[in-house]
């Protein structure tokens, strides 16, 4: 019975050992880090926030725009350091392993206007000169007159296409939503439910 | 590949005889019904090559014209998750399957169990791999989790290959004809295996929410190039090298010893990817300590190569299989050492989340494993076949590839590096972008210098293809 010889020994080892420390170094602190309780004032999103969510998902924006400020000074311009319990209603999770664009974990305090976030998704280089953010206008679209309860996005020129309106889609107003609800709760105080 | 010199040496003519005649013999040999399936999986995986980084070129360029090719389904955040994916499992995976058909057996002096489930499997494969591409380009993800953005049905397509390949590889090696089971067998067969658990244990959902997904996360995508693509490819060259060389590997045991510290160091080490993230301390440190202990199985595989090769200058010069299995080797080890480095928290206060981490990444899958796995078809393929690639466009193949990962981590290492400075500092967020401008571009020149060669590549491959079914039939009948 040696290794060298017997493959059953061998490659049973070898998925034994992988399964167990597999076990100890993730699937058990999985568990552990999936039960810690919500932070103290951290609201959970509104159904249009998630749906909002799903969209940022589902373009990719965590690729770019990490969530997560670390206890560096170079993070202090983000919000405070996070705490487990901040992501506690964020599945998928979307911390991120690269910023090629600011951190979003509190960009509803940072940035709470709802225009410049609109105009910002329709074409970003329209407030942003140098950003190299994607243009999200198929969540937009130009009609020649909005009509009533249409929301017009104020594209100053010159991106705003001639003599048509920019009108946000229930998709863009979704994503705008949760942009505004990714607020950090402030840590040390009681909660009170209403947020900062 | 100093080809105008050599070829005047008569040492250089005998050498190319002495190759020709091993090449005649040797595809005498073969299998033909295995060289076709073998070709098969690397015909297919090249074709995901040329896709994948043609889609991982575009994802470059976006740095620079974000407006070009704004149509939603190339849009950045889509194509990079295609770029990845399809790299990963299109070509990396596939083309180290096909090697492996041939490994698996020949390391064990007996025949593949099954052909029949090799075929199966790669049809399986290629099915996930293109509704991979149309899912993730139509925004359906599992989440923006590197490496396991397919959603769950494409999962259970990934694991039915890999159940596949396990019965047909753990069969082959079963009814070896020799005492031994080789060490590359070693590494291959686990590959599978803990691909496996690794898998279940990403897709599994009902026990990771929230940050326990992170933790989840750390684990999976380190695991994928540690567990897969990293055991596969020092298998394969434990293999290959010894063969192209014609003689055998330097240190056994050290090849043993590698496997050990493989399996048990690497599975640790995940968490170093969300240093200084709310993911607990204790964990963080673990990874630390152990992305230090990695150096035991990458200088034991690197150094066991690299004394493997000690002397044989004069032949790798004329070989052109054996100069991308050097590039491969030192790429492993200088790479892996970049990513010990890059663990450490201090390291993490400059280089975390910047474009530095990127440049490692393509010098370790591109300049490690794709490497190794060129030296493997370029050595493999016309023992096969007969034929060999014309050796001109090799050399081209060689040289874009190499100079290319060079520009490449080159520019994302000094541009990375300047962008965490530029945070560190505390200046608007805004000039970290406009400082690495210069970076990305030298980083686009360079993935397109990688594409070129890619379909150079592809050229090589078709030269390398084996008889068609019709010219095999009439040389038997007239043999027979």
């Amino acid at each position: 019975m040696n290794f060298h010889t017997n493959p059953r020994l061998l490659y049973l080892t070898s998925f034994l050992i992988f399964v167990a420390l597999s076990l100890a170094i993730a699937v058990f602190p999985a568990i552990e880090a999936s039960r810690v309780p919500p932070t103290p004032g951290l609201m959970p999103f509104s159904s249009t926030a998630q749906r909002g969510r799903e969209i940022y998902v589902s373009e990719g924006c965590s690729y770019c725009h990490t969530q997560q400020v670390r206890p560096i000074p170079a993070d202090q311009v983000f919000g405070r350091p996070s705490a487990a319990g901040d992501y506690a209603y964020s599945t998928p999770q979307l911390l991120g392993t690269e910023r090629t664009g600011p951190d979003l974990i509190n960009i509803g305090n940072r940035q709470p206007s709802s225009t410049w976030q609109l105009i910002h998704l329709y074409n970003p280089r329209a407030v942003v000169k140098e950003s190299i953010m994607p243009s999200f206008w198929w969540y937009f679209q130009l009609k020649d007159q909005a009509g009533p309860g249409d929301v017009v996005v104020p594209v100053p020129d010159p991106w705003k296409p001639k003599g048509k309106a920019v009108v946000a889609t229930p998709d863009a107003l979704a994503l705008l939503d949760y942009l505004l609800a990714l607020k950090q709760p402030v840590l040390g105080t009681t909660a009170t439910g209403t947020g900062k | 590949m100093r080809k105008g010199t050599s070829e005047r040496l008569p040492e250089a003519d005998l050498y190319k005889q002495s190759i020709a005649r091993v090449i005649a013999e040797t595809s005498q040999r073969e299998d033909p019904v295995l060289t076709r399936i073998i070709f098969q999986y690397l015909g297919w995986a090249t074709f995901w090559l040329v896709v994948g980084t043609l889609a991982g070129g575009l994802v470059a360029l976006k740095f620079r014209f974000p407006d070009f090719l704004d149509a939603p389904f190339l849009s950045f955040g889509r194509l990079r998750a295609v770029h990845t994916n399809t790299v990963f499992w299109g070509w990396t995976s596939l083309a180290m399957m096909g090697l492996a058909l041939y490994a698996v057996p020949r390391a064990s002096k007996t025949e593949l169990y099954s052909i029949r489930l090799a075929k199966t499997a790669l049809w399986i494969w290629n099915v996930m791999v293109l509704a991979g591409i149309l899912a993730l380009a139509s925004g359906i993800n599992n989440g923006n989790q590197e490496y396991r953005e397919y959603v769950w049905p494409l999962f259970l397509l990934f694991a039915a290959t890999l159940i596949l390949h396990l019965i047909n590889f753990y069969n082959t090696v079963v009814r070896r004809k020799m005492k031994e089971i080789y060490i590359s067998n070693w590494y291959i067969l686990s590959a599978f295996l803990w691909t496996l658990v690794l898998g279940t244990i990403a897709y599994l959902p009902w026990y990771q929410h929230g940050l326990g997904q992170t933790v989840i996360q750390g684990y999976y995508m380190h695991n994928g190039v540690g567990m897969w693509f990293t055991p596969l490819a020092v298998g394969l060259t434990y293999y290959f090298l010894p063969l192209f060389l014609n003689r055998p590997i330097y240190s056994y045991a050290l090849g043993v010893l590698g496997f050990w510290t493989q399996l048990v160091f690497y599975t640790l080490i995940g968490t170093h990817h969300y240093i200084f993230s709310p993911i607990p301390w204790l964990l963080q440190t673990i990874a630390i300590l152990f992305s230090a202990g990695m150096m035991v199985p990458v200088w034991a595989g690197t150094g066991n190569f690299l004394l493997t090769m000690k002397g044989m200058g004069g032949l790798i010069r004329r070989s052109y299989s054996l100069p991308f299995l050097l590039v491969g080797i030192v790429s492993y080890g200088i790479a892996s050492a970049q990513g010990t480095a890059e663990a450490f928290r201090t390291a993490n206060l400059y280089w975390h989340l910047t474009g530095y981490t990127v440049g490692h990444a393509h010098f370790t899958m591109y300049g490690f494993v794709a490497f190794l796995i060129w030296g493997g078809i370029y050595g493999l393929l016309p023992r096969l076949t007969g034929k060999e690639p014309p050796v001109k466009a090799v050399g081209v193949h060689f040289w874009m590839s190499t100079v290319g990962l060079a520009i490449y981590v080159v520019a994302l290492s000094i541009g990375g590096t300047i962008q965490g400075f530029q945070w560190i500092a505390q200046n608007p967020f805004i000039q970290s972008v406009t400082a690495m401008a210069p970076y990305w571009l030298w980083r686009a020149v360079g993935g397109m210098l990688m594409i070129l060669g890619h379909l150079v590549f592809a050229y090589n491959l078709f030269h390398m293809r084996p008889a068609a079914k019709a010219a095999r039939a009439l040389e038997a009948g007239g043999q027979a």
